[in-house]
């Protein structure tokens, strides 16, 4: 899957997360969090998980983390790839 | 003022130029935090409690301007919530790459928000873009265009329209150097358009061989897009103004191409213009603007035609006298035969 267009998911509130994808060469990701220093393995983690689950080959990640919790980070991540990849054909039962 | 009042808080967008009670009321709060309204702002993110505004943003086109929160609201989420409703109001208009100036304290609260500085003149203002590769990769596509050689020239233009004058600066610093690259402002705050700009300077240059031809990107900012309301005093706000711009250049631009020189043109009106071309001097060339290397300003003497100062400014006087024999000296046979079909 790849990323054809700009589009977000989420909001800036605490412990909320505002994920913007882009267009890119390659997967890029790139975490901006206030809890970066106790949790930043770990967000990158569950992103990177989140987007291998939906095969993403080419796209840019921005992350504004506000102290979400995984299963946060998980859903944003994917109804923001989602949205700027336009792939209509979905494994669904992937994303359970 | 209870800062846990359980009002409830609207977000909302307001087009001021309908609203006049709400038109008074940001600028009133605009002006406790020491801001004006910038003329170019008509839509505003504001936060109402109780029918009255304590915060707001305004947005104009994908620059974030005008931010201002009542200080009994200041340090609880509203901050926060404002800015990204006025993120949000920007994508669905179709802007996604957002710039932002504040002023330098403010800076660590939008890097919270998802900008990422680009440049900072020291106490006066920041510049900041939403997302933290935007300059890098804007240069990383420069850098295809590099050219070889020790002496890489420089010109930034608007070219609005262009004259004799900008013709002789450019063939003069080709002259000069093993390359030349030339921005002409991409934005259309001018009487001529961008395209027709650009045309024009590509149609007086086809003599030039070592030259490239750019539009400016969102990264060559021009005083018409640059903030007035930041800073009320006119020495301050040029001073703010050409930091931003030239430190850009110092520091982004000039290392992708490996520009060594910039070229422009005297000004020989003013003290005020003479004062500019000094400024210039200071960031592009002075070790304390910049850690990144200096850039030689070269200045250019303006030439004449029939004892007239050739400016595009001069022209478009004359054409808005309908003086057309005196443009038609001023202008390249190019830029004539364009203004008579545009006269037409």
């Amino acid at each position: 899957m790849k990323i054809v267009q700009e589009a977000t998911a989420g909001t800036l509130e605490s412990s909320d997360l505002l994920v913007k994808v882009q267009p890119n060469q390659g997967v890029e990701v790139i975490v901006n969090s206030d809890v970066n220093k106790q949790f930043g393995d770990q967000i990158r983690k569950v992103v990177n998980d989140t987007l291998k689950i939906l095969n993403v080959t080419d796209g840019l990640i921005i992350i504004d983390d506000k102290g979400a919790l995984d299963c946060a980070i998980k859903a944003r991540v994917e109804c923001a790839v989602l949205r700027g990849a336009d792939d209509q054909q979905l494994d669904w039962s992937k994303l359970l | 003022m209870s800062y846990f009042s359980d009002t409830a808080i609207d977000y909302l967008v307001v087009n001021i130029t309908d609203m006049p009670n709400d038109c008074q009321q940001i600028k009133q709060l605009l002006k406790l935090a020491n801001l004006d309204l910038d003329p170019n702002v008509t839509c505003f993110i504001v936060a109402k409690s109780d029918d009255k505004i304590i915060a707001c943003a305004g947005i104009d086109r994908n620059i974030i301007k005008c931010v201002a929160i009542h200080p009994d609201y200041q340090g609880n989420q509203l901050n926060l919530t404002l800015i990204d409703k006025t993120i949000k109001y920007a994508y669905e208009k179709g802007y996604f790459h957002l710039f932002l100036y504040t002023k330098p304290e403010n800076q660590p609260f939008f890097k919270g928000c998802g900008f990422y500085p680009i440049v900072e003149v020291p106490n006066l203002v920041v510049l900041m873009e939403n997302t933290p590769v935007g300059i890098k990769q804007y240069c990383k596509q420069l850098a295809l265009q590099r050219q070889p050689g020790a002496k890489i020239g420089s010109i930034v233009m608007n070219a609005n329209p262009f004259t004799k004058g900008h013709q002789y600066l450019i063939n003069y610093a080709a002259s000069q150097c093993d390359w030349l690259h030339l921005f002409v402002v991409n934005e259309d705050a001018s009487q001529f358009s961008f395209d027709d700009r650009l045309k024009l300077v590509k149609a007086g240059t086809t003599s030039v061989h070592n030259l490239t031809i750019y539009p400016s990107s969102s990264y060559i900012i021009s005083k018409a897009t640059f903030p007035t309301y930041f800073l009320k005093e006119a020495a301050k706000l040029d001073q703010a103004y050409m930091g931003i711009d030239l430190l850009i250049f110092r520091n982004y631009i000039a290392p992708a191409l490996h520009i060594t020189h910039r070229f422009v043109g005297s000004e020989p009106f003013s003290d005020v213009t003479r004062a500019y071309n000094d400024s210039m001097r200071y960031w592009l060339q002075d070790e304390k603007a910049s850690c990144y290397p200096a850039i030689e300003l070269v200045e250019i003497e303006r030439i004449k035609e029939d004892e007239m100062i050739i400016s595009a400014s001069l022209v478009r006087k004359y054409l808005a006298q309908k003086e057309y024999e005196k443009v038609k000296q001023l202008v390249p046979p190019s830029t004539w035969d364009y203004l008579q079909k545009a006269l037409h």
